[in-house]
């Protein structure tokens, strides 16, 4: 590797990007974002304080050649992203959660009733956000029970203060709410304090996402606008818990089925975990021709809940009947060998499914996962448990 | 203050702040300052010698609930501690306000400090540090038992007086299983720094090792560029980006296809494809063509110099670093209560 012309970065000059690195005030950082951003937080929430970045190669720098011709590059030049920040990133990080199954606890996520016109505004003035957009149907369905009333009875209520740990993000029901922003990056004394109007949020907006991901400073203020608005809260802890325990407790399934299938008797927990991690979850309705006799088999699935049978060709009754843990269409990780019978769905089904590429991409070709297995019963236990087995 | 001749102790638990004479402060991170210090007695030898302390406190490792954190941070230092491109650990102590891990101070300045400095490195440069990067992830994740290192960035990546990598601040590594011991294989602690968190962690998917391959293509991508992939002055907005948008490179400068590939495939949402995960593990990363021309041996060796040679001019030469002002703003008082509910969990200091 070459290092012709890195003989020394420190030019005389040390501080590179000058004035540039500390000029992100909250002010423009938010002024330009649409009303649902509005109250976020700088991504570092301390930047200014410990990032001074001065002369650290200063005039003592008796190393520097004089030729170095690295100094101080124009801080925006060409080519760089507008107005991107040059500064050190500080890290962020939530409380730690752990899932309580780990412990045997019990946790019910909080449910707060609410009527069916409210549910629908509310999966409404969630359902485009990126943090809600990818949940499952229980999972939303939990977080909207989780959503708390919050009456806010008169108008100039501060919901949120610029400065604080914001723990809860909201969604307005009734009435509206005025955004302010202090240039200082805090609230402070004295009638100007709350710095200037830059937004309003109506009912089916909603503020303050980022406090769902950790406890960031709030970007602004928000004062309730009109008296009798009505808010409906989430916390961070909630949210958070409700996607790991479900998550959780998916996985921990997923992994309890793959030990049931002898194929895969031979993984190792952290590969069942890997394999777990990449299952695709798929509903059908009853009825419905899961995988079709003859037709060649790329994946395979596990039973999550439901019902389903097994035909074969030219018989009506029933060769197997599947129920919850139960698998089928595994020897799809070996070949593309045509499936050897039907499985049908009896009721609503939900099954996970994996393909044979993703096994493969994964943990390699399953030959040689069967070929650690001391004993050599895998193939005919197969046989005889699956009518899929070509016999 | 004992300024005697007697050998200082390292290895004792009885270490204090005493001990050392601060220089000054090389870096702040949200609750730490590391301070470069020399101890302040011993033998001659002892006095010459110089470390880094990372001061940690109590008050603000309780308000921002890193409890379990710190704790991982001591332990996973001293099992890994040793490796040639991880900062050595040496001790660690604590007294009424503060934990301190003492470490091997590195003298040649934060990565990020360079990258800003050049704009950007050439692919030479960014291949010679990724390789040693992918040679830690490798050491962490396969040979240590699963451990996640999770804040992979410029700024925690050092360089020793040959220019060498080290990786320092394992304030979020965690040890996950990957085989068949009692440890969890995911973990679903939201931490890390915006621009590098995988889309799996801003999910709340549960994540794993896996979220350090995505962490060193962003790094790649900042290293060829000058910028990380997803950027916006509002953190809600990179995280929309991350989980939602491909990596798009710039014209200026090209980035050849290797290097294109690499951070694809390394920056891939689905864990079932993204390289570093997939079967084969460190391996197919450093068979990727982007490290064609690696001497992996000599590599871990470090029989070449790097690419950059930091000024260092004696061992305790600490111009490589920024200034920081000395004073500390936050003054909470750890009270007895708190030192009632909280000192348990410090104990391994
Ligand atoms: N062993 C060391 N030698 C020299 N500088 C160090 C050392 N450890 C940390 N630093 C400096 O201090 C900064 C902050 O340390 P770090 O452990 O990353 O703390 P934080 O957890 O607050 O980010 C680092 O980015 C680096 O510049
Ligand atoms: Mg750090």
């Amino acid at each position: 590797m070459s290092s012709a012309g890195f003989t020394s970065p420190f030019g005389a000059n040390s501080n590179p990007f000058g004035s540039n690195r500390v000029d992100t005030g909250a002010m423009h950082r938010v002024i330009e974002e649409d009303e649902n951003d509005i109250v976020t937080s700088p991504t570092t929430p301390n930047f200014g304080s410990g990032a001074a970045f001065r002369g650290p190669f200063g005039a003592d720098s008796a190393y520097d050649p004089p030729t170095a011709g690295l100094r101080s590059p124009p801080p925006n030049p060409e080519g760089y992203p507008h107005q991107y920040n040059f500064a050190r990133r500080t890290s962020v990080s939530a409380e730690s959660l752990k899932p309580v199954a780990d412990t045997y606890d019990n946790w019910t996520p909080p449910s707060h009733p609410k009527s069916p016109e409210q549910l629908e505004r509310l999966k409404h003035a969630i359902g485009g956000n990126f943090l809600f957009s990818h949940l499952d149907d229980e999972q939303s369905a939990q977080i909207l029970g989780a959503l708390v009333e919050k009456p806010i009875p008169t108008k100039g209520i501060k919901v949120i203060i610029q400065g604080d740990a914001g723990d809860f993000f909201y969604v307005v029901e009734e009435g509206s709410f005025d955004v302010y922003v202090n240039p200082t990056g805090a609230l402070q004394v004295g009638p100007d304090g709350k710095g200037q109007l830059v937004g309003k949020i109506e009912a089916g907006g909603s503020f303050g996402e980022l406090a769902l991901m950790y406890g960031a400073p709030r970007a602004a203020t928000v004062i309730s606008a009109e008296p009798h608005c009505t808010l409906w809260a989430l916390d961070r802890v909630t949210f958070r818990r409700i996607l790991m325990e479900s998550t959780f407790a998916r996985r921990r399934m997923y992994e309890s089925f793959l030990e049931e299938v002898p194929l895969l008797s031979s993984l190792t927990p952290y590969e069942r975990s890997k394999i777990a991690d990449a299952l695709e979850s798929q509903k059908f309705p009853p009825g419905h021709t899961i995988i079709r006799e003859g037709d060649p088999g790329h994946s395979f699935f596990l039973l999550e809940s439901g019902e389903a049978v097994a035909y074969r060709k030219g018989n009506e009754t029933p060769v197997k009947h599947y129920k919850k843990g139960d698998f089928f269409g595994e020897l799809a990780l070996l070949n593309d060998a045509p499936r050897a019978a039907s499985v049908v769905s009896q009721t609503e089904v939900k099954v996970a499914t994996l393909g044979k590429s993703a096994f493969q991409r994964l943990l390699g070709p399953v030959e040689g996962i069967m070929r650690r297995t001391k004993y050599v019963g895998v193939k005919s236990g197969v046989e005889e448990m699956d009518p899929l087995q070509v016999s | 203050m004992d300024n005697g001749e007697a050998p200082l102790d390292l290895a004792s638990r009885k270490l204090t702040l005493s001990d050392f004479q601060k220089v000054r402060t090389l870096g702040t991170g949200t609750f730490a300052r590391v301070v470069l210090v020399r101890p302040a007695h011993g033998t001659e030898e002892d006095r010459s010698r110089v470390y880094a302390l990372k001061m940690l406190r109590k008050t603000e490792v309780i308000k921002l609930k890193q409890l379990d954190h710190v704790r991982h941070e001591r332990r996973i230092l001293s099992d890994v501690s040793g490796h040639p491109f991880i900062t050595n650990f040496v001790a660690s102590f604590s007294d009424h306000d503060f934990l301190y891990l003492l470490l091997d101070y590195i003298p040649g300045g934060e990565l990020f400090t360079y990258l800003r400095k050049y704009r950007r490195f050439d692919e030479d440069m960014a291949r010679f540090y990724a390789a040693e990067i992918v040679l830690v992830l490798e050491y962490l994740h396969e040979q240590q038992g699963g451990i996640a290192y999770r804040d992979m960035k410029p700024e925690n990546l050092l360089l020793d007086a040959e220019g060498h990598i080290k990786l320092v601040d394992f304030g979020f590594a965690k040890r996950l299983g990957n085989n068949d011991d009692e440890h969890a294989v995911e973990t679903y602690t939201l931490c890390g720094t915006p621009e590098y968190l995988a889309p799996e962690v801003i999910h709340n998917k549960g994540h794993t090792t896996a979220v350090d391959w995505w962490a060193l293509g962003i790094l790649i991508y900042e290293f060829l560029t000058g910028y990380p992939p997803f950027w916006h002055q509002n953190p809600i907005e990179i995280y929309k980006q991350i989980v939602e948008k491909p990596v798009v490179f710039p014209h200026d400068p090209p980035i050849s296809p290797a290097a294109q590939d690499i951070i694809r495939q390394l920056c891939t949402v689905d864990r079932s494809r993204r390289l570093g995960n997939i079967s084969g593990g460190a391996a197919r990363v450093k068979a990727h063509p982007f490290f064609n021309g690696v001497d992996w041996d000599a590599t871990i060796q470090q029989r070449q110099r790097g690419p950059i040679i930091p000024p260092v001019r004696y061992p305790g030469d600490a111009q490589c670093f920024d200034i920081y002002p000395e004073e500390d703003a936050t003054r909470d008082e750890y009270t007895d209560d708190m030192a009632a509910r909280y000192d348990d969990y410090f104990t391994d200091f």
